[in-house]
C-alpha cells in the first residue's frame, strides 16, 4: 500500500475534522478543567494529528530520497544487471529516468570501448606497416633520406649514413644542413621542397665525396604530400583542399660501377674498331692500288698480294681472339677438362713454334717435369695459352737469343708452375701492370712486332677464369721477360 | 714547277709504304717517319709542303705532332692531313690549334687521299717561314 497518499489523506481528514470541530461543536466546558473547553480540545487534537501525519510523510519521503541518492551514487555503469529500485512510490519516475539514463550511458561506454579496440588494432597495423616500410628502407642498398617540411631529417638508412658519413642514431629530427656536409645535396632537397611538386620527380646525377672516395649517384627526389588530405580530395563530391607537402624523399643510387662498365664498354668498342680498321685499311688500300695498276712490276704485285694475305690473316686472328675472350668472359665457352700433362702440351707448342724461332736463330731450351704430373685442364685452351706465350717470346726476342720452357711441381701446394723465359727486349716497369689488359701494347716495343694486344689477355682469361689458376710476369728491360702460370695438380 | 715534298708519318709499315708509293707515282717527293718524334724532326729539317699523319703513333701522337709544328714559326705554315682509325671528327679548333685541314678515316682510299692532297696543296699553298 502506498504510504504517501494515506498519510496525505489522514492529514487532510484531521485538518477538516479540526475545522469542523471549531465551528460546529458546542462550547462545553470540561469538568475539572474550567479553562479548557471540549470543542477546542477536539480542534487542537485534529490539527496536531494533521501536523504529525504531515511530518511523518515528509520524513518518510526524505528517507526514501536519501536511500535513492545512495543507490545512485553506488550505481556502476559497468554493472549491467543492477537496476535502481525507487523504494518510495513518489520517487519511482525519477528512478526510472535514472535507470534509462544509466542504460544509455552503459551503451555509450560499450560503443566507446569497441572504438578503442578498433583504434588499438589500427595502431598495431600502422606500427607494423611502418616497421615493415622502415625495414625495407633500411635493407635496400640505395641511400634513402626523408625530410619533413622544415628540412629536418625524418628517416635515413645505413647506406645514406655511410655515403654522407653521419650517425643514424643521432641524426633523426636534425636539420639536414647540420647532418649533411654536402651543400649540393642540401640545395637539391630544399629546392624540391620549395617546388611543392606533387606528382613530378626530379632525377639528377650528383658526385658525392664519400669516405670511400668520390662516387657518382643518380639522385631521385620527390615530394611527400599529406596522404589523408589527398585521398579526401580525391573522393567524388569532396571540396578540394590544398595539399601541403610534408617533406622530401631522396633516393641515391650508386652508379659509379655502372659508369665504369659503360666506359669500359665504350673503350672496348673503340679499341676493337681501331684494331679492325687498321688491317682493313691496308687491305683496302693495297687492293685499290692493284686495281689502279699502281703496282707496275711483278715483284711489287707479289708484295702487295702478300701484304693483303697477311693483313687478312691478322684480321682473322683478331676476330678469333675477340670472340674467344668474349666467350670466356660471358661463360659461353664449352670447357672440356681432363687430366693431362703440361709437359706434353709444352712439347707440342715448342714443335709448332720452332720454325719461327729457327728463322731468328733463337735457341729453344726446356726443363720439364715428368709426364706423370698431371693437371685438370681443357687441352685446346691450355695449348692456345702456351702457344701465345711462346709466340710472344719469339716476337720480342732479338736474333740469336734463347727461350726456356720450364715446369716445376710444388708438392706442398699441389701446384705445377710453368715458366717461359726469353732473352728479349723486356718490358718497362710502368707497362708491367697492364700487359694483360685488352688491347694494351707496350709502346716501347711496338716496333719490335705486330700484335693485336689481345694475346696476353686471352692467356690470362684461359688460366685464371677457365682454370682458376694464377698468371704472372717478371721482366727486366734489355735482359728479357718471364711469363708463367700456376695450375693445380690433378688429384 | 718544283716537285712538292710530302712528309708521311704512320707507325703501320704497310700504310706508310702504300701511301708513299701512291704519292711517288703521282710525282711527289715523299719523306717517311714511323713515329711522331721522328716526323717532328724531319719536318723541322726538311720543311715539307704537306704533312700526312696518322692519329695514333708512338712517342708523339698525330695531334701533338701537328700542335708542336703549329707552335714553331718555322713549321707553322705546313698544312696537315690526318688519317685516323679512331673515328675522330675534325673540329674547327683542330684546324686553328694544329693546322689540320682534312681528316680521312681508315680504311681510306689512296685515290681519295691523292685527291685530298691535291686540293689542300692548291687551296693552302705552303707559306714560307
Amino acid at each position: 500500500m502506498r504510504r504517501g497518499p494515506v498519510l496525505l489523506f489522514i492529514c487532510l481528514l484531521m485538518l477538516c475534522g479540526g475545522i469542523a470541530a471549531l465551528y460546529t461543536a458546542p462550547q462545553i466546558p470540561i469538568r475539572g478543567l474550567q479553562d479548557v473547553q471540549l470543542d477546542r480540545l477536539i480542534c487542537g487534537s485534529c490539527f496536531a494529528l494533521a501536523a504529525l501525519t504531515g511530518m511523518m510523510g515528509i520524513v518518510s519521503f526524505r528517507v526514501a530520497a536519501f536511500k535513492l541518492a545512495r543507490r545512485v551514487t553506488a550505481l556502476s555503469v559497468t554493472d549491467r544487471k543492477t537496476l535502481l529500485d525507487a523504494n518510495h512510490p513518489d520517487l519511482a519516475p525519477l528512478a526510472f529516468a535514472i535507470n534509462d539514463l544509466t542504460e544509455q550511458a552503459r551503451q555509450f561506454v560499450e560503443r566507446a570501448k569497441l572504438r578503442v579496440k578498433e583504434l588499438e588494432i589500427q595502431l598495431k597495423v600502422a606500427t607494423a606497416e611502418r616497421q615493415h616500410a622502415e625495414s625495407i628502407i633500411y635493407s635496400i642498398s640505395d641511400a634513402v633520406l626523408v625530410t619533413d617540411p622544415f628540412d629536418e631529417l625524418v628517416l635515413a638508412n645505413e647506406s645514406a649514413a655511410r655515403t654522407f658519413d653521419f650517425d643514424v642514431a643521432t641524426a633523426s629530427r636534425k636539420p639536414v644542413n647540420q647532418v649533411l656536409r654536402d651543400p649540393k645535396m642540401i640545395e637539391l632537397i630544399q629546392e624540391m621542397r620549395q617546388s611543392n611538386s606533387r606528382s613530378g620527380r626530379r632525377i639528377v646525377e650528383h658526385q658525392v665525396r664519400t669516405p670511400q672516395g668520390g662516387r657518382t649517384f643518380k639522385v631521385t627526389l620527390s615530394c611527400v604530400s599529406d596522404g589523408a588530405a589527398a585521398t579526401a580530395t580525391a573522393l567524388p563530391g569532396a571540396v578540394p583542399q590544398p595539399v601541403l607537402p610534408t617533406g622530401v624523399v631522396a633516393v641515391l643510387h650508386d652508379m659509379t660501377k655502372e659508369k665504369e662498365v659503360a666506359e669500359m664498354k665504350n673503350d672496348f668498342v673503340s679499341s676493337v674498331s681501331h684494331e679492325l680498321r687498321t688491317p682493313l685499311a691496308s687491305i683496302k688500300a693495297y687492293v685499290e692500288m692493284l686495281i689502279d695498276g699502281e703496282a707496275t712490276d711483278d715483284k711489287t704485285q707479289a708484295e702487295f698480294y702478300e701484304v693483303i694475305q697477311n693483313e687478312a690473316n691478322r684480321l682473322s686472328r683478331l676476330i678469333d681472339n675477340i670472340l674467344n675472350i668474349s666467350r670466356i668472359e660471358s661463360g659461353l665457352t664449352k670447357v672440356n677438362k681432363q687430366p693431362l700433362s703440361l709437359m706434353v702440351i709444352i712439347k707440342e707448342a715448342l714443335e709448332v713454334i720452332s720454325p719461327q724461332a729457327a728463322n731468328k736463330n733463337i735457341t729453344l731450351k726446356e726443363a720439364l717435369t715428368p709426364v706423370f704430373y698431371q693437371t685438370l685442364a681443357d687441352r685446346d685452351m691450355l695449348y692456345q695459352a702456351v702457344l701465345n706465350l711462346f709466340s710472344n717470346a719469339v716476337k720480342y726476342t732479338p736474333e740469336g737469343g734463347s727461350i726456356t720452357a720450364e715446369t716445376r711441381v710444388d708438392e706442398a701446394k699441389k701446384i705445377v708452375i710453368t715458366r717461359i723465359s726469353d732473352t728479349g727486349v723486356g718490358i718497362p716497369p710502368k707497362d708491367l701492370p697492364f700487359v694483360f689488359d685488352k688491347f694494351y701494347r707496350c709502346e716501347a716495343n711496338n716496333r719490335m712486332a705486330k700484335g693485336t694486344g689481345l694475346g696476353l689477355s686471352l692467356v690470362k682469361q684461359i688460366i685464371e677464369v677457365v682454370h682458376k689458376g694464377r698468371i704472372f710476369v717478371e721482366s727486366s728491360v734489355g735482359k728479357g721477360s718471364t711469363f708463367g702460370f700456376e695450375l693445380k695438380l690433378a688429384e | 714547277m718544283t716537285e712538292k715534298t710530302i712528309l708521311v708519318a704512320d707507325d703501320e709499315t704497310h700504310i706508310l709504304a702504300v701511301v708513299s708509293l701512291k704519292l711517288r707515282n703521282a710525282g711527289f717527293t715523299v719523306l717517311t717517319a714511323r713515329d711522331g718524334q721522328e716526323a717532328l724532326e724531319m719536318a723541322q729539317a726538311n720543311q715539307p709542303d704537306l704533312l700526312i699523319t696518322d692519329y695514333h703513333m708512338p712517342q708523339l701522337s698525330g695531334i701533338e705532332l701537328c700542335q708542336r709544328l703549329k707552335q714553331d714559326p718555322a713549321t707553322a705554315g705546313i698544312p696537315a692531313i690526318m688519317l685516323t682509325a679512331r673515328g675522330y671528327q675534325l673540329e674547327p679548333a683542330d684546324t686553328e690549334q694544329s693546322g689540320i685541314l682534312r681528316m680521312l678515316s681508315k680504311p681510306f682510299s689512296p685515290r681519295q687521299l691523292l685527291t685530298t692532297v691535291n686540293e689542300v696543296l692548291e687551296q693552302y699553298p705552303r707559306v714560307a717561314a
